[in-house]
């Protein structure tokens, strides 16, 4: 049987699981060792270490009344808690909870799709809704709006958004936290709070205004360990008449400044309106001499151009976007775009695919970039299905966040490309994803593995990584919980002052510290100072 | 978000809601209209594990390794040896069908209870193990 939580008693945990099970049913209180290591991380950079994160048990509560009864027992003895939506939050820790022995509050039960406005173009859901479930119910329905999902699609909306997750579609969507609108949170009291107009009993705006009257504060809920989050509402996109996906390539690894530049400005202006992927065709590949030069740190530009020629004249980078929208608009969007960036050297431009709405089921299966449509899929694992590609085993996302400038997405690979070889890991080459408005992320999957050593290797670059990343600048903006105490304290101004704020909110707000102990390093009082 | 910006490019395929197999209804009982809680229990073992298996398993193993990672995953680790897609093997057992979902291998991540319940996991093992 597993172990109660860190200073609960046998006989007092023996008696919170009973009284669970009277609130969910002994079918959804699990607490056999079989049981608990479905919510293992399978992805663990501790995997099979006595640190790796284990739940005491976990409990699956299926109304916003047994979320308040899990929680009343919570307080009364004690129990740490980790709330989970669809548990699928691999490479940032999956289902598994940041201190180990909290139960976890599995909450893919309540997968109830609550409301879909054709006409407003909104959605209320719970927290148990993946991306493929709404994304169904829409097309079943015949409803004319897209998601906006993540890319793998296996997860839902509330987890990746409450993660701060995002996608690919209009910047209006893509950014998902920054889509909702309104949320129902059970307090670590048990108490319902409903923000934004949701707060207002009769309100018809619940999910169309996001403020309501008094402090927004739904931010607090986002990344935190503040409630339990059993509702929200989003902003869906509006199906377009149609999409042109296209290309944008540039010969010179320099050429990325005004690349960049240009389509940072063009996005701002609400010309280009999806996520921009800027990638390097020369830069990608495994043949030793371009893993020798990505992992050399600092090759000049004229060395790597002279490789990229005699590797076949392949353009240094494309940047990949797409145009949504009426046809005479898009094409309007498309050739301003090509003016704008036709000042560079031997630019090209291609047009990759273009559909118009509604799609056929067969005009779906045939989409091949599918989350840049709202369609959610698995195609991602493909990369790990081509012949003669090791099994990965897992991996952990270290994810920093840089501006939109050429230069620092240079900067930004040769060092940690650097770090890698230096390390004796085979540096990967990252993309510059421009998923918010006014930054790149820049994702590098850190492999992990079923082995103390290889995983002591893994973590210790990534290690170097978050710190010398930050002290470039480039913070990361969403980590692995066995990494989030590394993490805050890339964000120390003030000595902690943020990390302090966190601390006295959630004191006021959790005074028995059950809810999510150590979510992104943010304790409650009674084990503050008791983990490492 | 994409975790794998470049191999993505290379992606292609959607596996999800359209396998096109006769016990497979192209959105067959979406999850939006019931929960995990009230397992279902329309129809016989094997159509509701088909119904399990479009929820739950097409998006990485329906036919066709070109739409679905995991069947090309298992093309490349038998080479033909066995059939690549799931609903295609003839060897499967149900303690072993059991034992992927509840454990997982490589990549994929095993399946929780509330993802698929022990009755739809018992029709998921009698939809693949049918001869």
């Amino acid at each position: 049987m597993p172990k109660p939580p860190p200073g609960v008693a046998e006989r007092d945990f023996q008696a919170a699981l009973r009284d669970l099970e009277g609130v969910v049913g002994r079918e959804w209180l699990f607490a056999t060792d079989e049981d608990v290591l479905l919510y293992r991380d399978g992805y663990s950079p501790l995997w099979g270490e006595a640190e790796e994160r284990f739940p005491s048990a976990a409990v699956a509560p299926n109304s916003v009344e047994q979320v308040q009864g899990v929680v009343k027992i919570a307080n009364q003895y004690g129990l740490p808690l980790y709330p989970i939506s669809t548990g699928r939050n691999l490479t940032y820790g999956g289902a598994a909870p940041a201190y180990s022995g909290s139960v976890v509050v599995d909450l893919k039960r309540m997968n109830r799709i609550l409301d879909v406005s054709a006409r407003d173009k909104t959605c209320l859901v719970e927290p148990g809704v993946s991306y493929f479930d709404l994304y169904r119910h829409l097309r079943t329905n015949k409803i004319p709006l897209w998601i906006d999902t993540a890319d793998p699609g296996w997860g839902g909306l509330m987890g990746n958004a409450l993660d701060r997750g995002g996608g690919y579609t209009d910047i209006e969507f893509r950014d998902h936290f920054d889509a909702h609108c309104g949320m129902e949170v059970v307090l670590p009291t048990g108490e319902v709070v409903r923000t934004g107009m949701g707060a207002s009993p009769q309100a018809k705006t619940g999910q169309l205004f996001k403020y309501g009257l008094g402090p927004w504060i739904d931010g607090i809920f986002s990344q935190s360990n503040f409630g339990i989050v059993t509702k929200m509402g989003f902003w869906l996109m509006q199906e377009p008449e149609a999409a042109l996906q296209v290309s944008v390539t540039v010969p010179k690894r320099r050429d990325v400044v005004p690349l960049v530049d240009t389509l940072h400005s063009l996005m701002c202006a609400h010309t280009v309106p999806s996520q921009v992927t800027v990638a390097s065709p020369v830069m990608a590949g495994n043949n030793p001499e371009l893993v020798r030069l990505r992992g050399s740190g600092g090759v000049s530009d004229a060395d790597w151009d002279r490789f990229a020629a005699s590797a076949g004249g392949a353009p240094f980078w494309a940047a990949t976007f797409v145009y949504y929208g009426p046809s005479k608009v898009i094409a309007a969007q498309w050739e301003h775009t090509k003016e704008r960036l036709s000042g560079i050297a031997g630019v090209g431009f291609r047009e990759t695919a273009s559909y118009t709405f509604p799609l056929s089921d067969e005009q779906v299966e045939a989409v091949a970039d599918k989350a840049r449509y709202g369609i959610p899929s698995l195609n991602l694992f493909s990369s790990r299905s081509a012949p003669g590609a090791p099994p990965l085993e897992g991996h952990i996302d270290f994810s920093p966040m840089i501006p939109p400038h050429g230069e620092e997405l240079i900067a930004l690979t040769d060092y940690t490309g650097k770090v890698y070889a230096d390390q004796g890991f085979t540096p990967s080459f990252v993309a510059g994803m421009m998923f918010h408005p006014r930054t790149m992320i820049c994702f590098h999957a850190v492999p992990t593995f079923r082995n103390a050593a290889d995983n002591g290797r893994t973590r210790k670059l990534f290690e170097t990584l978050v710190r010398g990343c930050a002290d470039r600048g480039w913070p990361i903006y969403r980590i692995h919980p066995v990494f989030q105490k590394l993490g805050m304290e890339m964000f120390g101004f003030n000595n902690g002052a943020l990390h302090r704020l966190h601390e006295t909110l959630k004191d006021a707000i959790d005074p028995n510290g059950i809810v999510s102990p150590g979510r992104y390093d943010i304790w409650p009082k009674r084990l503050r100072g008791s983990q490492a | 978000m994409n975790r794998f910006p470049l191999l993505a490019l290379v992606a292609a395929g959607f596996a999800a809601s359209t396998a096109a197999f006769a016990q497979e209804p192209p959105f067959p009982i979406a999850a939006w209209s019931r929960t995990t809680a009230s397992a279902e229990d329309r129809g016989t073992p094997v159509e509701r594990g088909a119904a399990v298996f479009n929820n739950w398993c097409s998006a990485c193993h329906s036919r066709g390794p070109q739409n679905a990672p995991g069947t090309a995953s298992l093309q490349n680790k038998y080479q033909g040896s066995v059939p690549a897609a799931l609903q295609d093997r003839r060897d499967l057992t149900p303690d072993l069908v059991k034992f992927f979902v509840r454990n997982g291998v490589a990549m994929m991540a095993p399946l929780r209870k509330t993802e698929v319940s022990e009755a739809d996991l018992d029709a998921l093992a009698a939809y693949l193990t049918q001869r």
